[in-house]
């Protein structure tokens, strides 16, 4: 995101990492991408945490960089959650073209909708949590539970060679469609079990980012959850259920800075 | 949208998006003969001939794919295709049923 705001038409900018709950001024030293010094721009009980550069975006072809530059942008951030509790993350990139005067100025114009966001965020965190399952043992499962699947068996046995191989190609899909079927009741049950306790519940589609650890087994289903500080244990606990049950796993992760959960678009 | 062949072997690489393409032809020809069958259309003796053809097309790519060393060129076709495939559709009818039963909890 390479954003311009009010009429500044020079081109100096400010990258922008988060918004903290506090007025303080705090110099954060040298840790910012290339090693720029990171400090705050603040506003009443507000502020930026920015770094200066050039109003253009950081560019490369080389991976190694952008990861280097992408882990900065990210050490920024979890710095600041942990001097000023909860934070306003901005994604990577985030330039503001202007001076310290034209984010003074952004956040005096967007006040009211940050520190309601930063309230919103108060004392939570984000969280990630996706459910996996033995494909095996839940098509045996399946299999056991549904009267129509079982007698594939015994019509596979008894029929000729073509018939049979035709058979075996009608229970694959009806198994495969019945599997669907409760993989989509276990994923809205396990929603069930972790919703008293997060604040919000977003369900996230991709679940290719895991582990080899898990790479056997089927994803059911993945969320990103916002967490009340005083709830992380109870989750962690009724997670832990899920997790010991015979066939399941559970991967839980964080916490985060709430990238999922927080909104801010300029007036 | 794009999907990865094998760059490293063009040859490989092309053989095994052609028998992946032949794969989805044979499930879509099963899925057919499937509901023909279910559906009382087709005579004993058509079912036995339609299950030995599609069972020997079955053979013969495990073969190639066995000969050429295809195993995992196939399955990374087929696996970029399914993406490719899960975004259209996620993208044009929007959300999957669990978003929905999200909403009915709240």
């Amino acid at each position: 995101m390479n954003e311009s705001f009010g009429d500044v038409a020079i081109q100096e900018g400010r990258y922008l990492y988060a918004v903290i709950n506090s007025g303080a001024e705090f110099d954060f030293g040298d840790i910012g991408i290339n090693d720029n010094k990171i400090f705050t721009i603040s506003y009443e009980d507000i502020a930026a945490v920015v770094h200066s550069c050039q109003a253009e975006a950081y560019k490369t072809n080389d991976n190694d960089k952008a990861k280097e530059w992408i882990l900065a942008h990210n050490y920024v951030i979890d710095y600041a959650s942990k001097q000023f509790g909860t934070v306003l993350p901005f994604a990577f990139d985030c330039i503001i073209r202007g001076n310290d005067e034209t984010i003074k100025n952004w956040l005096i114009r967007n006040y009211e909708k940050l520190t309601k966001e930063l309230k919103k965020v108060e004392n939570k965190a984000e969280y990630s949590i996706q459910f996996f399952c033995d494909q095996k043992k839940l098509q045996a499962m399946v299999t056991n539970s549904d009267p129509e699947l079982k007698e594939f068996k015994e019509k596979m046995d008894k029929a000729s060679k073509g018939a049979a191989y035709l058979i075996k190609r009608q229970f694959e899909l009806k198994l495969k469609d019945a599997v669907a079927v409760e993989i989509s009741m276990l994923a809205n049950d396990l929603c069930s079990k972790i919703k008293e306790h997060v604040e919000i519940l977003k369900v996230e589609k991709n679940t290719s980012q895991v582990p080899d650890k898990y790479m056997e087994m089927k994803p059911i289903a993945a969320f990103s959850c916002l967490v009340h500080d005083d709830k992380i244990e109870n989750l962690g606990e009724a997670l832990d259920v899920i997790n010991k049950l015979d066939g399941f796993a559970v991967r839980f992760t964080g916490p985060w800075a709430p990238f999922s959960f927080v909104e801010v678009k300029d007036d | 949208m794009s999907v990865n062949i094998d760059e490293g072997n063009i040859k490989q690489g092309l053989l095994g998006l052609v028998v992946a393409l032949v794969e989805i032809i044979q499930e879509v020809l099963e899925r057919q003969a499937v509901r023909r069958m279910e559906g009382g259309r087709l005579s004993d003796q058509e079912i036995e001939k339609l299950g030995l053809a599609l069972a020997e097309l079955k053979d013969a790519l495990e073969n190639i794919k066995k000969d050429n060393d295809l195993d995992a060129t196939v399955e990374s076709v087929r696996g970029d295709l399914d993406k490719v495939t899960n975004d259209m559709i996620c993208n044009l009818i929007g959300s999957p049923g669990l978003e929905q039963g999200l909403k009915r909890h709240e």
